[in-house]
């Protein structure tokens, strides 16, 4: 057939610059996951401490805890970006007056850097200074204090990510929508189908692969968040939002304990790849049953 | 699109209504920003209110004015820029690739550009930062605190997207067209640039633009890998968080003004992200 | 039209963002006068390289950056170029320059808590000796004594020798109004209530009946205040540093409570982390809370400042080095000319303890600029150092920061004026400086402080009592310091 070098030559630039900068890292993390690395350990150095990292995860109550809050955060924003993003995305289908303005508007916090959002929402509702606290207590005389209430800081911070990533969720299914056929809809209204029979039978299906491709992203992104979480309330109160990727952060930074945060990072990514692929599949299933 | 019954009832002004609060939920926060950026210290700590009449403009100028800054927004628009065009000329080549050729593991290949960008990052730093000081010397010169390192580390976020938002549609091009081109002469190249790119361009510009706002909005990497001379400007801000006190005034007007850039392309290509955003997974 | 209003739009975004590139820095400040001839000399072998160093951007910081670096290179033609970063940033980028001994930095900023750490492996050019081996490199007339005694920090335990040039320092202790304290009403309406004087706290029982009265008192006629500020965010690890800092040695506790000879905290194996007068500390201090304003439990460092700043508490521990713009700066500050300095309240004893060097009544803060082993122009760098270290900058720089790092610079007339603006803050660390002291010798400060920090939070959350958060806090402490390999 055609000559595959000049498929792998054009696939090279790709391929080498990942290689260099993603897979090499990639393996150097792998490496010292082995290792006993703390820069002020009394023992300086990488000290071989074989699997002796992974075992300590298993047991490690904190890591297990910010995995098991991050998981609980990423359904609720997902499920939440998915439902709004996809209510939204109808309201945009029909044109109207106006319409192109309000969906840049919409996409407006999309541009906004992480650590801008999260010092932007940490100034809105600081107790004490911000606005949010000050007119809730002043119009409803109700005490929000995300320093203070676990629920509140969750609430809020579900709250500063369906902001942040709702449009996201709207443009790729707003993009699906808009290229889906005409005709099967028109059929089914003239063959007296109710709007919920639509959705299962019709709509479902047929965006199935960007749905499937948008909430991979979405939970891919939700369970690494770490900037905006930090700005916001350190990972507080106390320890109640510490998600895993702001504990990797702390046990990697100031902590800097290197091998076990190398080890802790690719259990996660592991943990990640097979709820990812969990998922997938059970989506992937329930499209198949719909479209009998 | 078939209309819906409740779209219907929701009426012109339902959904004007709707969509006036949720603009006003979306807008909020960046007002929050513009007005923490127009107050001063003693302002922004007196007790909030959400009208703002005066400007601090000191603010602004203090940051704008800095030799530093300035210096700071252009490497920003270098590395984005560069990492963006990078990114959508390797893209192109590779999806074209993987859509006309049949390669060994391309599967795999595909898996393998995902998991980085799937793992937390924290942890990354340190190889790279290794390999970028230590490994990658040239007498005195390192890929460290270059504009070419951070485009190089960008690609790994933004390559993987993108070969993921152009597959589909360089798969639904068909081959009908490259042979015809071929046939009269054209090489690879040329097929590329004439037949793929145009039909693809909606997503080739969308995966452009996504590449250009993770790049200019990026923190964490580009802190660690920079130090004084590729240092951009969200690294920037966070200079202003120090411990006699965090800036908040000053952070808020740098940080809306990096809004700017992306707001700009958001305006521009709006049109597009319709089109170019189903990642191919439905046909025309 | 509507592609005219984006076109619009668009012109504006760019024509905004040249306008950005256009913008001319203001006239830049003259440091004082040094011998230019000596460095001018001393630099000859040196000129036209480029030193690199990190640092934040704190008022001293900037100082250095904006005034005496350029000045240093119109001097010597040595170019001194900073990068400018976040406190946790700065300090990942130290340390990972010189593990990897990359020689990116040429000089670096060290705070007094990480010096232990750094000393420990090694990670610092030893000034002494360079001053040794390049006598043409030392300043005539230059001596460690005019230094203050924070200097002492950054001599390395093994050798006696200095390990890095003092470049700030400051005292973290009691700031009050001396408005509400001194209003004839307030003090009538407290003497009523209470039975003796209003004046800032010996006691902690004091401190308490000052910070509840004023929280009434702000209650009673509508105002925004409380009594006290506290450092207590539930999240970020400053308000553990409060209570190591500054509360748990003003109760006698020194040290973390943790045992220096066999690196135990707990009080069942000799450590003090969870003894009684630390749990009493804990629980006074948590008791504050009830007294101070709604961000205590959102506040760092930063916010403890803005409270105070913005008039809403009548007294509170500050880091001092915020004073420079409390005192002078009306687009920060409500409460200029309005507060003075005082000590804190202290356990019985604890005040003789210090006096006879046992202990210590609060922290003493500050930093150095050192020159790590790799760098590849430690001459140049050193050289800085010098001017950093150079009587006739010091008066200027202590005006712009608010720090002392030489004993001369307190008697210079423009710093006895600048004095009075700062509530007496000057005055007081001459006299009382002596009594302050810095982090303990500790190389595994950050790992501890990460592992006992979460428990800190619960308590302050109401999660965990404060006898249980300390009990368990000694217990994780030890685990981690016996897998560092700090005791058995």
């Amino acid at each position: 057939m055609k000559s595959t070098r000049t498929g792998w030559g054009l696939l090279a630039p790709t391929l080498i610059i990942l290689a260099f900068v993603g897979v090499l890292p990639f393996l150097y993390v792998f490496y010292i996951g082995f290792f006993d690395w703390t820069m002020f350990a009394a023992k300086t150095g990488l000290v071989f401490a074989g699997v002796n990292n992974y075992r300590r995860l298993v047991f490690d109550n904190d890591f297990l805890a910010a995995l098991a809050r991050t998981v609980q955060f990423a359904a609720w924003a997902v499920v939440s970006e998915l439902i709004l993003g996809f209510l939204l995305a109808q309201l945009l289908l029909r044109n109207f007056r106006g319409r192109s303005i309000f969906r840049t508007i919409h996409a407006l916090p999309l541009v906004v850097a992480p650590i801008a959002v999260g010092a932007t929402w940490r100034l809105f509702t600081i107790p004490g200074f911000g606005p949010l606290p000050y007119y809730l207590d002043k119009w409803f005389g109700f005490d929000y204090n995300i320093s203070r209430y676990p629920s509140h800081a969750f609430a809020t911070i579900l709250l500063m990510d369906i902001w942040h990533w709702t449009p996201f969720v709207t443009l790729t299914l707003l993009a699906g929508l808009t290229a889906l056929p005409r005709e099967p809809f028109e059929q089914a209204l003239v063959d007296g189908a109710n709007r919920l029979q639509v959705f299962r039978y019709l709509t479902l299906p047929m965006i199935q692969p960007i749905l499937l491709t948008t909430v991979f992203i979405r939970i891919m992104d939700a369970l690494r968040i770490v900037d905006e979480v930090w700005m916001l309330t350190g990972g507080g109160p106390g320890t109640s939002n510490r998600y895993v990727g702001l504990h990797i952060w702390l046990i990697v930074f100031p902590k800097t304990d290197y091998g076990y945060g190398a080890a802790m990072s690719l259990l996660t990514l592991y943990f990640t790849i097979v709820l990812s692929w969990l998922l997938f599949i059970a989506i992937a299933q329930a499209g198949r049953q719909t479209t009998a | 699109m078939a209309s819906r019954p409740w779209r219907k009832r929701l009426g012109k002004v339902g959904t004007y209504l709707i969509w006036i609060i949720l603009s006003g939920f979306t807008l909020l926060p960046i007002y929050w920003l513009f007005v923490v950026s127009a107050r001063s210290r003693v302002e922004l700590f007196g007790g909030p209110s959400l009208l703002q009449t005066s400007f601090f403009a000191e603010n602004y100028l203090k940051p704008l004015s800095s030799p530093t800054f300035q210096g700071y927004l252009i490497n920003s628009l270098i590395i984005a820029t560069s990492n963006a065009l990078l990114v959508v000329i390797c893209a192109v080549c590779a999806t074209y690739a993987l859509s006309r050729y049949r390669l060994k593991g391309d599967q795999s290949i595909f898996f393998w550009t995902i998991t980085n960008r799937m793992a937390p990052p924290a942890v990354f730093l340190l190889p790279l930062f290794l390999l970028y000081a230590k490994v990658i010397r040239i007498g005195g010169w390192s890929l460290f605190d270059t504009h070419i390192g951070i485009i190089l580390v960008y690609c790994v976020f933004n390559l993987p997207f993108a070969i993921w938002l152009l597959k589909g549609i360089v798969d639904g091009i068909p081959v009908e067209l490259d042979e015809a081109a071929l046939v009269d002469g054209a090489n690879r190249l040329t097929v590329i640039v004439r037949i793929i790119v145009p039909l693809a361009a909606p997503s080739i510009a969308i995966a452009g633009i996504l590449s250009w706002i993770f790049a200019w909005n990026e923190y964490l990497f580009a802190a660690t890998l920079t130090s004084v001379n590729a240092r951009t400007v969200t690294t920037g801000l966070a200079e202003f968080v120090t411990v006699v006190g965090t800036n908040w005034g000053q952070m808020a007007a740098v940080a809306f003004i990096a809004i700017l850039p992306g707001l700009l392309f958001l305006s521009l290509v709006q049109r597009y992200i319709v089109t170019g955003l189903t990642f191919g997974a439905v046909k025309e | 039209m509507k592609t005219a209003l984006w076109k619009t739009f668009a012109l504006l975004a760019v024509v905004s963002m040249l306008g950005a590139l256009c913008v001319v820095p203001a006239a830049a400040q003259e440091p004082g006068k040094v011998d230019e001839a000596w460095y001018a000399k001393a630099a000859e072998p040196y000129k036209g390289v480029t030193i690199t160093g990190v640092s934040e951007s704190t008022p001293p910081s900037k100082y250095a950056a904006e005034v005496l670096a350029p000045a240093f290179e119109k001097m010597t033609g040595i170019k001194v170029k900073f990068e400018v970063t976040s406190w946790d940033q700065m300090y990942d980028k130290e340390m990972k320059d010189m593990e990897a001994g990359t020689g990116l930095y040429d000089f670096v900023y060290l705070e007094q808590d990480i010096v232990y750490a750094y000393m420990a492996r090694n990670f610092l050019v030893d000034l002494d000796q360079m001053m040794k081996d390049k006598p043409e490199l030392v300043r005539p007339g230059f001596n460690w004594d005019d230094f203050v005694a924070f200097a002492n920090y950054f001599k390395d335990p093994k050798t006696g020798h200095m390990m890095g040039m003092p470049m700030e320092s400051f005292l973290k202790t009691v700031v009050y109004r001396t408005d509400l304290f001194g209003d004839p009403k307030i003090k009538e309406a407290f003497k009523a209530k209470y039975g003796y004087e209003l004046a800032p706290a010996t006691t902690f029982q004091q401190y308490r009946d000052i910070a509840e009265f004023f929280t009434q008192w702000g209650k009673d006629n509508n105002m925004e205040l409380w009594g006290t500020v506290v450092q207590a965010h539930t999240g970020h690890v400053a308000s553990w540093y409060e209570q190591v800092e500054s509360i748990l040695p003003a109760f006698g506790v020194y040290n973390w409570g943790i045992n220096k000879d066999n690196w135990k905290a707990c009080v069942a194996n000799g450590g003090q982390m969870n003894s009684d007068r630390a749990k009493e500390a804990l629980t006074w201090w948590l008791g504050n809370l009830k007294y101070a304003p709604p961000e205590a439990t959102s506040s760092t460092w930063d916010e403890i400042a803005a409270s105070f700043a913005a008039g809403r508490a009548a007294m509170g521990w500050e880091y001092c080095e915020n004073l420079g713009w409390i005192g002078r700066d009306e687009t920060k500050s409500k409460v200029i000319g309005k507060f003075a300095v005082a000590l804190p309240p202290l356990y019985k004893g604890v005040l003789e303890d210090a006096k006879a060097g046992k202990g210590y009544i609060g922290y003493y803060d500050g930093g150095a600029y050192a020159i790590p082993v790799g760098s590849k122009n430690k001459e140049a760098a050193f050289l800085w150092l010098m001017y950093i270290g150079d009587p006739g900058i010091q008066a200027g720089w202590a005006i712009a920061g608010t720090r002392i790092t030489m004993k001369a610079t307190l008697d210079d007339p423009a710093v006895k004026e600048m004095d009075k603006q700062l509530g007496g803050y000057f005055t007081f660390y001459k006299e009382y400086s002596s009594l302050f002291a810095g982090a303990p010798p500790f190389p595994f400060h950050a790992s501890v402080r990460e592992v006992v920090a979460p428990f800190f939070f619960r308590a302050i959350t109401g999660e965990l009592t404060p006898s249980d958060a300390l009990d368990q806090a000694c217990a994780a402490a030890e685990e981690e310091l016996v897998r560092e390999g700090y005791g058995k």
